[in-house]
């Protein structure tokens, strides 16, 4: 089973908070409970979502990330986390200009991914193009499968 | 009303989830409804639209009449591999938009960076405001 955690920072924990009291008023006003099995990651404010895949002795991590300059990008292994940071910073408009549609998500994100196993930190290459960031982590030895010869005597 | 450039389909769009749009295309595969910025500055406008995973030779810009549509394609990703966890999606990118009068047609230009597309719809000449100077007679 895969472990795995989001992190969104503090400022967020307080409009949680809120969300659940008013879903509370709602549930008691109404009667109508909003379904929990939803998955976490349907909530608009995780940034950015993650695909993982398992190729041979490796893990390969993909994000959509676009804009970003890879300098306002930091990645970091601790265990078996990885954690993604960074600042999608918004585009500075000249004098007398002004938005007319905004949908573009700005500001700073971090997310941390707990892998299956141990990964070698040694060992990690991260690419991106396109905006996607592509990580790659290959598994810490010890969490390689081995083969147990058996002897005949 | 926004002036210069308006949505065709009235949608509601929630930032970050990609929003899958109609199968009415002829390419396989889900489309997504690419999030975009549209800012106007005195000379025009400028609509930026996010479309990670599609690079440069895989943009396809139509202006039809006064429909100006974006077509974002992404290769499907290698089956190689077990996936482990899916967050989201990857498929094509499409969106339309309107133009009004005012947008100098033969002007528009477009870029694509880091998966992310700047298109500038320069206004038509006559569209800027000029300031007109007045001599003291």
């Amino acid at each position: 089973m895969l472990g795995w955690r989001i992190d969104r920072g503090p400022i967020w924990s307080e409009f949680d908070r809120l969300q659940r009291g008013v879903d509370e008023l709602f549930t008691a006003l109404t009667g109508y409970r909003k379904p929990t099995l939803e998955a976490p990651w349907r909530q608009a404010r995780i940034f950015p979502l993650l695909n993982l895949k398992e190729i041979e002795n490796s893990y390969v991590v993909t994000a959509e990330i676009p804009g970003m300059r890879t300098e306002d990008l930091e990645i970091k292994i601790e265990g078996d986390t990885l954690t993604l940071k960074g600042e999608r910073k918004p585009h500075e408009l000249n004098e007398g200009a002004s938005y007319h549609r905004r949908e573009r998500a700005t500001g700073t994100f971090q997310r941390s991914l707990t892998l299956p196993t141990k990964i070698d930190s040694e060992n990690v290459n991260a690419t991106y193009k396109d905006g996607v960031l592509t990580v790659t982590l290959q598994k810490e030895k010890e969490a390689l499968p081995k083969q147990i010869p058996v002897k005949t005597e | 009303m926004e002036r210069g450039i308006t949505e065709m389909a009235d949608e509601t769009l929630e930032i970050h989830e990609k929003q899958e749009v109609g199968p009415e295309l002829t390419l396989e595969g889900p489309y997504f409804s690419p999030a975009v910025d549209i800012y106007g500055t005195e000379t025009g406008l400028v609509l930026v639209a996010d479309m990670p995973g599609v690079g440069a030779d895989q943009v396809e810009i139509d202006l039809r009449e006064d429909i100006l549509s974006i077509l974002g394609k992404v290769p499907s990703g290698g089956a190689e591999g077990q996936t482990v966890l899916t967050e989201y999606r990857t498929g094509n990118y499409f969106r339309t938009f309107r133009l009004t009068e005012d947008i100098d047609r033969s002007k528009i230009t477009a870029a694509i960076s880091d998966g992310v597309l700047k298109l500038t719809l320069p206004k038509s000449a006559k569209a800027i405001p000029r300031k007109i100077p007045i001599t003291a007679g």
